[in-house]
């Protein structure tokens, strides 16, 4: 539905396949495409449907094997159509791409596995997600855009030196280069700045920066930073388990580095995960030996305090009750966890966390929205990730050589207040760099820019039509 | 299933039978010719048997199940050790058949007791064929014979988990012949490695070969009254040292070294804990035994020796432990307890065994302080080997049973509580030598032939890691399924 939704808004033509009554009746109601109730599985019902003609298949039900099954059905009679599926099953997930690695070294032309173009996994999506705002501090939510750079959400602390000053007079403050690519006040209101803008406290910021630099970001917010040492995480179930892999890899840093190179400052985090099924501690203890595993209940106040959890720096909220998540991270914040993280259902859970205290919540759903709006977008898109509540998107992608903004300065193209280029690389450039006013805009350059969300002339302006 | 019993039985004495060509070709090169037919006749009964009995039944199927395996490799090893006391007692050299068959057992077991007090008044043959028995019970006659004879192919691996050493046995390769094989040739590689070291360190060609046998076989028989000590050559003991301790590793590790798997070796638990408790121990006793820095050479060489003797279970010696500083003799003592690796030729309870209750008694005692935390138990890097602790737990349960039994026996016959508790160690262990009147430089001739004969048990449910001979005794294989 929400994907749906999302495609909706960006005027595409959108069929939805169900077999269950209730949910077809349901999205009848709410959404303005065509729903059909049949078994997806059935290529006369896909075609039916219109699959002949479609562009793209996204199948997405609960069931990966259907899922697979369904792009493999399709893609033997329309191999043209861009396939793409949700596979829950990390091993399904790993083998396909293992295989398709293997395959294209062996024979560069063959189809990929089941004829999925690409697989999704919601639970990998969500781990790295975590992984990453875990691995600069947990100050903010982070979107990794390349090696270098990522943008940070921040909120404006009491005594921030950005307060009051209008955004074209920040460049005044010492070290400060940073570009502020969109605020959300403290009320609820969304905005492109322009330099005339001033920030107030409380209000959530954007800000471009070097991944690297992220945590001198918070001496301008008043963010407070805190030395993630000790990390509990709790629920060991797939995102739990994802997020633990993804720390132990850190961790595997040779003796040599760990004397004399710079590791990642995560290779010496404490972890310690709580779960309360007894299998599932089993399989964590078994599958992560450097780490702690306490089977058990998060809200058992006794189990807190005998392992001190309450002296934590960090809690990561990831099991799979995204309610209890939100409701954990903010119950120990307020008894002494320096930073949260909680994962939740869905983005708009995002205003929630933040009033309740958490630090960074990472929508599941969001996460594989955004993940298959970027491969449907067409043109020359590569990424779409959606922030402010879903009212603005952040995309990736070439400017295309059949673009009228070729050749052009950026000052000549910009419309201030209707979207920014936050981020740009010539065709030949290895790394991004903050744009002027006078940088001018060569065919094939990797550009970033942050729309309205659903805004798609704006992006089709830049890289080519969808 | 009784020709099937039968079958291996005699193929397997066939097999030791043909193993008497080597003593039978030195007695003939040395001109000891009043031992010939005490080689000779013994060879050819074993042949005849085999060849007999591949005649009679060769078309018969060849039927077994884990009851029978446990019987039948019990059967043999029984069989093998009297077989191997028949040269031994009509050579003449023994005052009666019991200390024939002690000598054999212990030969066999790779324990390394004796009953002779002048060693150096036997045959060379005879000599020979004493340490070969430890050669040929080192890595276990059945492996050897499922190695050798393809027709043992079917149950072979039931047999030889009935007769290897260590709680948890696996197949290198997909075919248990093979691993047999793979073993027995890395096991044939080491002896002529270090037989042909001691060569040309200064050792007579059947001292060497007789001296590499009793080593790699961890059994302690020695061709010399004063054991290696005799021979007063540093580089000797230097050699005999580093090839016990060689014997004492498991020999499926250098199957992995060999195809490249260092890593499994580096992550080996008890490989880990063996290489630990060998530098603890030895530069305990060498601290220990200090006096002065001029003779710390020799000190630590004698120290390293007879920790390796030792905890290699071999009990070969250079120096009387007895005579060194209490302490000293405690570090000795305590590695009574501990034995070699797991699926090598060494006895005792096993380092792998204590490795797994130490990390039981760690996740216990953190257990205690974190009431919630969950726990593994991880071996050789793989977590998740908790279904081991019972199983050890049991099997040492079970040792020390039959440890406080054979000492209950010894204490009959007249010992003193120590040296009936310590001789009782060093029978189950396979070690050979022990504290009192057991000690390194006394022998087991003087024993009354009852206790003898219970020594005799206590060696062979040593070597066969108890429940081998437990089953067959608790007459669970033949009688339960015959009634």
């Amino acid at each position: 539905m929400q994907l749906a939704r999302a495609l909706l808004l960006e005027r595409n033509d959108v069929v939805l396949i169900d077999n269950d009554a209730e949910r077809v009746r349901s999205a009848s109601d709410q959404l303005d495409c065509t729903v059909l109730e049949a078994n997806g599985n059935n290529l006369e019902s896909l075609e039916a449907a219109g699959i002949a003609s479609a562009d793209a298949l996204v199948t997405l039900t609960a069931d990966d094997e259907i899922n697979m099954v369904t792009c493999s059905l399709v893609d033997a009679v329309y191999p043209r159509i861009q396939k793409i599926a949700r596979v829950r099953n990390y091993a399904y997930y790993t083998a396909a791409d293992v295989a398709r690695r293997r395959a294209k070294s062996v024979l560069p032309a063959s189809r990929p596995l089941y004829g999925i173009d690409n697989m999704l996994n919601p639970e990998v999506e969500a781990a790295d997600a975590i992984s990453a705002a875990l691995e600069h501090g947990a100050i903010g939510s982070v979107i990794e855009l390349d090696a270098d750079f990522g943008i940070t959400t921040l909120s404006i602390g009491e005594g921030s030196p950005l307060v009051g000053k209008p955004l074209s007079k920040l460049h005044e403050l010492e070290g400060w280069h940073y570009l502020v690519a969109f605020v959300e006040s403290a009320d609820g209101t969304t905005s492109l700045p322009n330099g005339q803008f001033t920030l107030a406290v409380g209000d959530q910021v954007g800000l471009v920066s070097r991944l690297s630099e992220i945590p001198q970001l918070g001496a301008y917010t008043k963010t407070p930073q805190e030395k993630l040492r000790r990390v509990v995480v709790f629920g060991a179930d797939r995102v739990g388990a994802l997020l633990l892999a993804r720390q132990q890899e850190k961790r595997h840093v040779s003796l040599w580095r760990r004397l004399f190179g710079r590791s990642a400052p995560d290779a010496y985090q404490k972890l310690v995960v709580v779960d309360r099924d007894p299998e599932r501690c089993r399989e964590a203890v078994e599958r992560f030996p450097d780490v702690r595993v306490l089977c058990g209940d998060v809200t058992d106040e006794a189990l807190l305090s005998e392992e001190n959890i309450f002296s934590f720096d960090l809690l990561v909220a990831a099991s799979g009750n995204h309610e209890l998540n939100l409701v954990t991270a903010a119950y120990l914040k307020s008894r002494g966890v320096k930073k949260t993280i909680a994962l939740t259902a869905n983005s708009s859970y995002g205003d929630i966390a933040r009033k309740l205290g958490v630090d960074v919540a990472v929508p599941m759903r969001g996460t594989v929205v955004d993940s298959i709006r970027g491969r449907l977008r067409g043109g020359r898109v590569e990424a779409v990730h959606s922030v402010c509540n879903r009212r603005f998107e952040i995309v990736e992608g070439y400017v295309s050589p059949k673009s009228r903004v070729v050749g052009k300065k950026l000052q000549d193209v910009m419309d201030m207040g209707a979207f920014l280029v936050l981020l740009y690389r010539p065709a030949d450039g290895k790394s991004y760099e903050m744009p002027r006013g006078g940088t001018v805009l060569e065919a094939d350059a990797h550009v970033v820019l942050i729309t309205p969300a659903g805004d798609t002339r704006l992006v089709a302006r830049f890289c080519g039509k969808e | 299933m009784a020709f099937s019993i039968l079958r291996i039985l005699t193929y397997v004495l066939g097999l030791v039978g043909t193993s008497l060509l080597l003593p039978l070709g030195v007695a003939l090169w040395k001109g000891e010719t009043a031992v010939v037919s005490a080689f000779l006749v013994p060879m050819l009964a074993g042949w005849g048997v085999a060849v007999a009995f591949w005649l009679f039944a060769r078309r018969r199927p060849r039927v077994f199940d884990v009851q029978h395996a446990f019987g039948t490799v019990g059967g043999i090893w029984i069989a093998i050790c009297l077989f191997g006391a028949l040269p031994l007692y009509y050579s003449g050299s023994f005052a009666s058949f019991t200390d024939a068959a002690f000598e054999s057992v212990s030969g066999f077991t790779t324990t390394g007791a004796s009953v002779l007090s002048d060693i150096e008044g036997l045959p060379v043959s005879v000599n020979l064929w004493r340490c070969e028995t430890h050669w040929l019970g080192g890595l276990g006659v059945i492996a050897l014979a499922v190695a050798l004879i393809p027709l043992l192919g079917i149950g072979g691996f039931r047999l030889i988990k009935a007769e290897t050493t260590g709680p948890d046995k696996a197949k290198l390769t997909s075919l248990i012949a093979n691993t047999a094989k793979t073993l027995w040739f890395i096991y044939l590689a080491l002896t002529a490695v270090q037989a042909l070291l001691l060569w040309n360190a200064g050792l007579g060609a059947v001292d060497a070969l007789a001296h590499a046998f009793s080593t790699m076989g961890t059994g302690g028989f020695s061709t010399r009254n004063a054991s290696v000590g005799a021979f007063g050559l540093p580089a000797v003991e230097w050699i005999c040292t580093f090839f016990m301790l060689l014997a004492t590793v498991n020999f499926t590790l250098y199957y992995r070294l060999l195809t490249g798997r260092f890593g499994d070796v580096a992550r080996d638990s008890e490989l880990r804990t063996l290489v630990a408790l060998v530098f603890c121990s030895v530069v305990c006793v060498t601290a220990v035994q200090f006096t002065s820095w001029d003779a710390l050479g020799g000190t630590l060489r004698s120290s390293a020796f007879q920790v390796a003797s030792i905890i290699s279970t071999t009990g070969f010696m250079t120096d009387d432990y007895l005579a060194w500083r209490p302490a000293a003799q405690v570090v000795i003592f305590m590695l009574f307890f501990v034995g070699g690796s797991s699926g090598s030729t060494a006895g005792g309870v096993k380092v792998i065994r204590w490795t797994i209750l130490g990390k039981q008694l760690r996740n216990e005692v953190h257990h205690i302080l974190h009431p919630h935390e969950v726990f593994t138990l991880s071996i050789n890097g793989c977590p998740g080997r908790g279904a081991f602790v019972p199983v050890v737990a049991s099997f040492v349960f079970v040792y020390m049973l039959l440890v406080l039994l054979t000492t209950f026996a010894g204490a009959l016959a007249g010992l003193d509580v120590f040296t009936a508790f310590t001789g009782a160690l060093s029978m189950v262990g396979n070690i050979g030598p022990a504290f009192g009147q057991l000690g390194p430089t006394s022998n087991y001739g003087a024993l009354a032939a009852p206790l003898k004969w219970f020594y005799m048990f206590a060696m062979l449910a040593g070597r066969l890691e108890i429940y081998t001979l437990l089953i067959l005794i608790g007459r669970t294989c033949f009688l339960r399924r015959s009634s």
